[in-house]
């Protein structure tokens, strides 16, 4: 009866990523999409932009060292651009 | 004529060419003012400040007592940008050890201190002090003159809040699409979506924050019951232009030209033709400004700087 209801779980779980399964891929594309743009204006005078907005995008800085060495990568930059940031 | 033109205004801007002698009228206006009972804050824009060598006292980044009367009186200040922009970063510096591991504190200070000399942060710090003083009429003051660089200078600076205010807009804009895809992804795989950190609302809170700083200083500027702009030329062709220019160029940004000031005027005793010239410029100024009032004020004999000549050019304000 256990295995029943744990193969009846599974199959279940299997039909959701199915069906969910592109529209999750897409949101959670469009979702980084999104915070990566974020992350390149805020950190745009550091990588050479000139940012006329540089001295109110500090603030935002530290809202995104964590997700930095991340975003470099799928960035299609295997090193961090940042001199002063050696996250890898 | 000036002093009723700007009665009704607690934020007064006095701008014009270099050398024309804006610190001189805006301190003879805070001046009269404070003669008049009123708590006026004298503020210099002017990256090269020279409202010290104009009262000869020395002034600095905080606020210290010109002159006081009875009921008035006038304090001035001279907006040092490296000292805004040090604070800035110290604030910034503080969030960040809040919320990164210690570990990363010392790269990202070193990061940040890149931040400090970036292009514009100077003229961003400016604009942070003048909204800050901006919302003082009504508390311990109530008016502040700004005395500010010449032209070009200013009118970069009177437009930034709306700039900057897109700029935000934008980023708020980004944030809030970034949230929903979170949310509608959180509704299909409640288990697997990751959680949205306290930090993403803290950054929301800063964004925020911001845009209204910048929108409540727009729309100050562009009150014309609280904000007047005094231009201030002498006779000549070039400055009689740039004054003309200047006056649209305030009419597009939707700020107040509340009066003109035409500075040292020969007295046609001391040189009859040069006072005619003078007087060809001043009818060319009052027919391309019909609707802004005009002062003259007469060459001044004696020291042009001290208290006793603050207080004669006040005179001539009328």
């Amino acid at each position: 009866m256990q295995r029943i209801a744990r193969n009846w779980r599974a199959f279940r779980d299997g039909l959701s990523q199915f069906y969910h399964g592109p529209y999750r891929q897409t949101l959670a594309r469009e979702q980084r999409t999104e915070d990566d743009f974020f992350t390149l204006i805020v950190l745009g005078e550091a990588l050479g932009v000139p940012d006329p907005a540089a001295y109110y995008s500090m603030e935002l800085m530290p809202f995104l060292y964590r997700d930095f060495h991340a975003w470099h990568r799928r960035m299609g930059m295997p090193r961090s651009p940042l001199e002063n940031v050696a996250c890898c | 004529m000036l002093l009723t033109a700007t009665r009704s205004s607690p934020l007064v801007f006095v701008g014009g060419k270099g050398g024309v002698g804006k610190t001189t009228v805006a301190s003879a206006l805070a001046y009269a003012r404070a003669a008049a009972g009123q708590r006026v804050l004298l503020v210099s824009t002017d990256p090269a400040h020279n409202l010290g060598h104009l009262w000869e006292r020395s002034f600095g980044d905080e606020a210290l007592p010109a002159v006081e009367f009875d009921t008035g009186g006038v304090d001035a200040l001279e907006i040092s940008p490296e000292a805004t922009v040090s604070r800035h970063l110290a604030a910034v510096s503080a969030t960040m050890r809040e919320i990164l591991p210690e570990r990363m504190h010392r790269q990202a200070a070193a990061h940040l201190e890149l931040a400090r000399n970036a292009p514009g942060s100077h003229e961003a710090a400016m604009l942070e002090r003048v909204a800050d003083l901006a919302q003082l009429p009504g508390a311990d003051y109530d008016s502040v003159v700004f005395d500010t660089a010449p032209t070009g200078h200013t009118l970069r600076l009177l437009s930034l809040p709306t700039q900057l205010g897109h700029w935000v807009d934008t980023l708020i804009d980004n944030r809030e699409r970034s949230e929903r895809f979170a949310n509608a992804l959180q509704g299909l795989m409640p288990a697997e979506a990751p959680r949205r950190s306290p930090r993403s609302s803290q950054l929301m809170n800063t964004l925020h924050t911001r845009r209204e700083r910048f929108a409540r200083l727009a729309a100050a500027l562009s009150d014309r019951e609280r904000t007047a702009f005094v231009a201030v030329c002498v006779a000549e062709p070039v400055p009689v232009t740039e004054t003309i220019q200047l006056a649209d160029e305030l009419a597009a940004a939707r700020i107040r030209l509340a009066a003109t000031v035409v500075n040292r005027r020969t007295p046609p005793a001391l040189d009859g033709d040069r006072a005619a010239g003078e007087a060809a410029q001043v009818a060319r100024l009052a027919s391309a400004l019909p609707t802004s009032g005009m002062c003259e004020i007469g060459r001044q004999p004696g020291p042009l700087s001290g208290l006793a000549f603050i207080a004669g050019v006040a005179q001539h304000l009328g």
